[in-house]
Formats: structure tokens, C-alpha cells, sequence
């Protein structure tokens, strides 16, 4: 039953498994080297499967081997694959780290085809037989993994159309493909007949121009407003705009997100020309805000009068590269308008060290502050 | 003889129940979900009462006909079946009845939920942060109780009785959970999030609790106290957790207390002490801890625990005289605090002495590549027992 291949990586796995367990007793049942053993036996044991399923890639008789060996290899795109491959390597290496990632994925896959087809081809004189066990071994791989290769290019090739369509083109081209989806999906459902060639035509075309017009706005970038709002880069630590408001194109919308209201601690807000705040879970208005040292809280700035104000956060001075000048240290948020709301994140990891210098909450514009208390 | 072979065979089986039932049983169990001590857990305990026996019943009803089918209907060579489908009564009453039993069941759960969740009527609010493996409470400044000024404790969550307390959880490394279950459901601390969870005493004690999210190497030793005190008992211990910091005159506690600005104020912090040259002792957690936190040694002898409450900082004697009080002299027995006659030396002298060795931690930064090199947890400062003496001296001047 079992040949003499698979009785080599069957003990090589025992054994590694049998040491790796003793390393976890023995010496450290964290470190690096139990977990390698368990890797080796885990190859082994794969590699110990693999032989016995192809009996050692032993043919029957001499005169079968001799027979498919004497046959010359398939065509094959899988050696070009795996060039495609090392080449895409060799460029990320020189340029972007993402490359690099898609060239060993390229290579790996190309060369694992390859491999399975060259061992295939020769596993024994019956052709189809040879078909059949290369289909068994990575048929079950090859479908999902294409499929997950035409849909990230898809996604992808949408996204870049999507980034560089004006906001209402946009919106126009989302609602064009949405109808030819539905309309394509319903065909499918009421016309048996259409689900042959025409439908492969269809959808081969379709993914065609889909991916056309995605290298091509790819190449083209970003809408303008994109491209400036990034360069304002106005969500990055270093960006401090607590003076006049300089920012245009910025999302306004970010504040809206679940993850930053979920952390809110207080609000603060700014009503009748009075600024008061009221800490999450009562009613009352409260003159300090306890912050949690060293963890990041939220607090809300809502403003209900006309004119437009910001919270800053004034957290004491500070010294600039031991030059003996001291700045303030402060954050804000953006200029709010009528019953607009904005977040303001804090993360403050000590008390403050002066007692002249507490660290507040101000509007700039308005009397009165919030203290702000680091316990 | 056939029904002697079956009694036979049966008969392991009240056994088994029998002893299932007994892993129920228990003398001690403060952390006992099925006795409730505040409207809230008692609101989850009246749901259970209707939801377990359900539950109960219908898993009963289940497992007994699934016996009976294995036994009546196993293989033994005979024909198989004729085989029916659709059977419109059967098929409408088997959805009817599970149906109603769910709809039962909804009412009474969201109406539960709802009811939770209320936090509109809040009278106190308390922060509470968890890290690797300690609780951290820290009360805002609210008139009302005469907090003037933030408290910041751990290990114990000192609250009145009768009081709806809102606590504001949220996580400085991954996520725990807290759950003190004779006052109410557990409530996962996240990091970046702020849950909300009311808790609420009917009478003063103390109540235990527990982690209950996975978080780590010293997760079943990251427990907690909730210690509820009557109106009076606790505006005493917020007058005294807001008295000011009084150094030591002079002696061991005074040496301790230049141990202590030595060694342990890198990461703990003790609020108004001060450096020989005045200026104020801030604690850097952030450098040197992954959570960017250690507990606040403040009052520490307020406290009964020590270590996220995995250690008594009092003996077991006087720990049994706090537990064992009455609700009417509960507040004074606590409020003593640790005396040097109830001071548990022992556990204390052998933390400070090596306390990776009494708490498993994270505490070897050089094998802490992903923490950045920080501790999780306390390192083993190497103290002698010198140090250590003049520490415990000093550490029991923190009343």
C-alpha cells in the first residue's frame, strides 16, 4: 500500500511532529523552532500524501515508462507565466513593494502549473489518464483562482473609472451599468437560449470594455478634487490648520463615520454665543472632561449658531528640538458651521506637568473654556 | 431477559444527569449568574426564568425523540420505509409552534434589551479602561457626589448603593470584557469604542467579577470588584480619595518613598508626589508599558486588591471580616482600609520581589518584538529586600 517514497515523508512528518512536540515541552513552547518542526511535519505529511497518490510517479513497466517518456512535452503557456513572473519580481523589487507581491503570486501559480503539467504529461502512456489526474490534482484550483483574478481586475478597473469620473458621471455610469446588469441577469432568467455563446459574448465584451476604460482612466487619475484633496492631506498628524481655514476639497463627510462616533466621550457645544460641554451618559453641562491618559477618545463639536467656529484642544507648550523656543501645543477642528458637527480625536498620554498651563477646550471667538483632565 | 439487558444498558444514565446537576452545586460562588443583587441583573434573571426552562423543555423534547428514533429505527437488515412527502398538518403545526415559542421568547428578550440600555436616568458616570490584565476607574469631576476633582483607582469599582452608575468602557490593547454578574451582563471593552454599561447595588457588599473575553496570557487573572457603599459611606471615600497627597515625615516610609521616585514612577503614578527638586513626579507609562498605562497607586491602601485584582492586599482573616459584614457595617469595616495588622506582607513582598512570578505577563521586553520592545505587564525590578522594606513602609502610608 503504501510506496517507498511516502513511507520516507511519512516518518520524516512523525518524527518532526514527535521532536516538535518534546521542543514545546522541552525548550519553549513559544519559539520559532517548534513552530518549524510542525511546518516540516505538515509538508512532509503533504508531500508523504502526494507520493502515495502518484504511486512515486512510477509507471506500470519499463516499457510504459519508456513510452511516456519518449513523448515530447505539450504546449504549455505556464513556462511564459512564470517569467511573467520573476520579471514582474525583478520590477518591484526596483520600484513599488505591491509589484512585487503580484510577481510571486504570478510566479508561484505559474509555476506550480507548470510542474503539475510536466509531472502529468509523464505519469503514465494513457494520455487521457494523465488529462484526468492533472485535473484531479489542480482543476479544483485553477476555476476559483481565475475567478478571483477576473473579479479583482474587474473591481479594480471599476474603481479607477469611478475615481475619474466627474461626481455626476459618476453617478450616471453607476446607474448604466446597474440597468445593464439587471437587464442581462433577467434575460438570463426568461431566455433559456441566451445562455450559450451569446451570453459568453456579452460578458466577454463587457469585461473587455470594462477593463479598456479602466487602463485607461488609470492612466488618466483621479478627478481634481480628489487629486487636490489628497494633496492638502489635510486627515495626516502633521496637518494643523488651527488659524484661517485653508483647506477646500477634504472629505466633510469623514466625521460621519461609525468607528469615530462610537468613541465619543463628550460633546461640546457652542449655542446662543455659550460654549459648554456635557459628558456622554448625563444630562447635566459639566466645566471639565476627564480623558483617559495614553487612549485615544472622541469628542463631538457641535455648533448651533450662525456664525462658523472651531474647537481647539490647547494642550500646554512645548519645546522645539531643544532649541529653548516654546510653542503651543494645540489641535482643532475644522471652521463648523450652523448645525454642523465635527470630531475632535485626543489621545493625551500624560497630565499636565504645569499647573499655570492645564490643558482646555476653547472656541476661538468665544469666552469661557473646558478643562480638560488627564487623571 | 431483554429488559434486564436494558436496564443495564440504561442505567449509566441517571448517573450521568446526576452528576451533571452537581457540577451546579457550589458554597461559594460570588460570581453565581442566578442571584442577581441589582434591578439590572435582576431584569436579566427574570428573562432566564422564562428562557431556560423554554429552552429546557424544547432540548429535552429533542434529545429524547432523537434517542427513540436511533434506538426504534436503527439498521438491523429490515426493508427500508416507504417514503412520504408533504404532509400540509404536520408541516404548518411544526411552524406554528416553534414560531409562537420564538415570538414568546422576542418579546420578552427585546423588551430586555431595551430596557438595559436605558442610560437617560443616569446619576453617576464612571470611566472605565481595560488593559493587559487590570481594570483602570476614573470618575469626571460631577458635583453631585462631591467629586471635584477626577478619581482615578483600579482593581476595586467603589459605587453607592442604589445609584444608577453608567460605566463608559473602552480598551487600551485588545478587547476584554467586564461582567460583575450579580449586577449585571457582560459588556465588551473595545479599543477606539465606548460602550456603555448601568450598574446598579441594592445594598452595600462587594461583588465579584470577571474578564470574559479572551485577552491574553493572564486573561483568567484580570478580575474585578465592584464594592457598593451606602450614600453617606461613599462620599466618605471620595473625601478621602481627593485628600491631598501627605508625604512621609521621615524614617523607612520616607526612604520608600526615594525607592519608589526611583523605581516605580516610570510607570505608576501617585498624584501630588513630588521630586527632591518640587517639581510634580509624572509617570511615563507610555514609554515603557505597551498600553501606555499602569495602575494609579493613589490611596492604594483604599483598596483590598492589588495586581487586577488578582492579589489581597489584606489577610485572609480581615479579608473574610469585609466579606462577612453585614450591609450595615460593611461601609466601616471597608472604609479602614488596610491597616499594618491586615496587610496581606506576604503577596505584596513577593510581587515586588519578582512579579512575573506570581502573575503570568509579557514582562521581558527583549522578546516583546511586536510590543515595540514594551512591557506587558511588570517587569522584575531586581529590587533588594531593602528596597523592599522601605517600599511596603511607604506603600502603606497611601491610606
Amino acid at each position: 500500500m503504501f510506496t517507498n517514497g511516502s513511507k520516507y515523508y511519512l516518518g520524516l512528518s512523525v518524527v518532526s511532529a514527535i521532536v516538535g512536540v518534546a521542543y514545546m515541552v522541552l525548550v519553549n513552547p513559544n519559539d520559532l523552532g517548534a513552530l518549524a518542526l510542525f511546518v516540516l511535519a505538515t509538508a512532509a505529511g503533504t508531500v508523504a500524501g502526494f507520493s502515495l497518490f502518484i504511486r512515486d510517479g512510477e509507471v506500470a513497466t519499463a516499457a510504459e515508462a519508456i513510452e511516456a517518456a519518449r513523448r515530447a512535452p505539450g504546449a504549455s503557456i505556464w513556462p511564459i507565466v512564470t517569467a511573467l513572473g520573476a520579471a514582474t519580481v525583478l520590477v518591484g523589487l526596483a520600484t513599488v513593494p505591491a509589484w512585487f507581491i503580484i510577481g510571486i503570486a504570478v510566479f508561484c501559480a505559474g509555476g506550480l502549473e507548470w510542474m503539475i503539467q510536466g509531472w502529468a504529461e509523464r505519469a503514465s502512456a494513457d494520455e487521457r489518464w494523465n488529462e484526468e489526474v492533472r485535473t484531479r490534482i489542480i482543476g479544483g484550483l485553477e476555476f476559483p483562482g481565475l475567478a478571483a483574478v477576473v473579479l479583482v481586475l474587474i473591481a479594480y478597473a471599476f474603481s479607477r473609472i469611478m475615481l475619474n469620473a466627474s461626481k455626476n458621471g459618476a453617478t450616471v455610469i453607476f446607474m448604466i451599468v446597474a440597468t445593464v446588469v439587471l437587464i442581462i441577469g433577467s434575460l438570463v432568467a426568461v431566455r433559456p437560449g441566451f445562455r450559450g455563446r451569446s451570453l459568453a459574448t456579452v460578458v466577454t465584451a463587457g469585461s473587455v470594455v470594462l477593463l479598456v476604460a479602466g487602463v485607461a482612466s488609470a492612466f488618466a487619475g483621479e478627478r481634481e478634487e480628489l487629486t487636490k484633496a489628497a494633496k492638502e492631506d489635510h486627515f495626516s498628524a502633521e496637518h494643523r490648520e488651527c488659524g484661517p481655514e485653508k483647506s477646500k476639497y477634504w472629505d466633510k463627510h469623514a466625521n460621519n463615520t461609525v468607528s469615530l462616533r462610537s468613541a465619543v466621550i463628550a460633546t461640546v457645544t457652542v449655542e446662543n454665543g455659550e460654549v459648554y460641554a456635557q459628558a456622554v451618559g448625563l444630562q447635566t453641562k459639566v466645566g471639565s472632561i476627564s480623558v483617559p491618559r495614553s487612549n485615544p477618545v472622541a469628542l463631538m463639536f457641535r455648533n448651533k449658531d450662525e456664525k462658523e467656529y472651531r474647537l481647539t484642544v490647547n494642550l500646554g507648550t512645548q519645546e522645539v528640538a531643544q532649541t529653548g523656543v516654546k510653542e503651543e501645543k494645540k489641535d482643532c477642528t475644522q471652521l463648523t458651521g450652523k448645525n454642523q458637527e465635527q470630531i475632535l480625536l485626543l489621545k493625551i498620554t500624560k497630565p499636565a506637568e504645569n499647573p499655570d498651563e492645564p490643558y482646555t477646550l476653547t472656541v476661538p471667538g468665544l469666552k469661557g473654556e473646558i478643562k480638560v483632565i488627564v487623571p | 431477559m431483554r429488559n434486564n439487558r436494558i436496564f443495564r444498558r440504561l442505567a449509566p444514565i441517571p448517573a450521568l444527569v446526576a452528576a451533571a446537576l452537581l457540577t451546579g452545586c457550589a458554597r461559594n460562588a460570588p460570581q453565581d449568574t442566578f442571584v442577581p443583587k441589582g434591578p439590572n441583573a435582576e431584569k436579566i434573571d427574570n428573562l432566564q426564568n422564562i428562557v431556560f426552562p423554554m429552552a429546557g423543555i424544547v432540548g429535552v423534547i429533542v434529545l429524547v425523540l432523537a434517542g427513540y428514533i436511533f434506538v426504534k429505527f436503527k439498521d438491523k437488515g429490515q426493508p427500508i420505509p416507504s417514503q412520504a412527502h408533504g404532509k400540509p398538518v404536520v408541516e404548518i403545526t411544526l411552524t406554528v409552534i416553534p414560531a409562537l415559542i420564538l415570538t414568546v421568547v422576542g418579546v420578552f428578550t427585546f423588551r430586555g434589551v431595551f430596557d438595559l440600555a436605558e442610560t437617560r436616568d443616569t446619576e453617576l458616570i464612571i470611566n472605565v479602561t481595560g488593559q493587559q490584565w487590570w481594570w483602570e476607574y476614573d470618575y469626571p469631576a460631577q458635583e453631585k457626589y462631591g467629586i471635584t476633582q477626577p478619581i482615578i483607582t483600579s482593581g476595586q469599582l467603589v459605587i453607592p448603593e442604589k445609584t444608577k452608575v453608567l460605566l463608559r468602557e473602552t480598551s487600551r490593547d485588545v478587547i476584554h470584557s467586564y461582567w460583575i454578574p450579580a449586577l449585571n451582563g457582560k459588556k465588551d471593552a473595545v479599543p477606539g469604542r465606548i460602550h456603555l454599561l448601568r450598574l446598579e447595588a441594592d445594598q452595600p457588599g462587594l461583588y465579584a467579577g470577571q474578564c470574559t473575553e479572551f485577552c491574553g496570557l493572564s486573561h483568567a487573572n484580570m478580575r474585578m470588584e465592584a464594592v457598593a457603599l451606602s450614600e453617606a459611606d461613599f462620599a466618605k471615600w471620595v473625601a478621602n480619595q481627593q485628600r491631598a497627597y501627605a508625604p512621609p515625615a521621615s524614617g523607612l516610609a520616607k526612604e520608600g518613598e526615594t525607592v519608589f521616585l526611583n523605581q516605580c514612577v516610570r510607570c505608576h503614578q501617585v498624584n501630588g508626589l513630588k521630586k527632591t527638586d518640587g517639581t510634580p513626579a509624572i509617570a511615563q507609562p507610555e514609554q515603557n508599558v505597551y498600553s501606555g498605562a499602569a495602575p494609579n497607586l493613589s490611596h492604594l491602601m483604599s483598596r483590598n486588591t492589588f495586581a487586577g485584582a488578582m492579589f489581597d492586599l489584606v489577610t485572609e482573616k480581615c479579608r473574610k471580616d469585609i466579606w462577612g459584614a453585614s450591609s450595615a457595617e460593611f461601609g466601616a469595616t471597608y472604609l479602614e482600609g488596610v491597616t499594618e495588622d491586615c496587610l496581606n506582607q506576604n503577596d505584596l513582598r513577593a510581587w515586588l520581589r519578582n512579579a512575573p512570578a506570581m502573575k503570568p505577563m509579557y514582562a521581558d521586553p527583549t522578546k516583546l518584538g511586536a510590543s515595540g520592545g514594551k512591557y506587558r505587564g511588570m517587569p522584575n525590578l531586581g529590587l533588594t529586600e531593602d528596597d523592599i522594606d522601605k517600599l511596603v513602609a511607604y506603600l502603606l502610608t497611601l491610606k
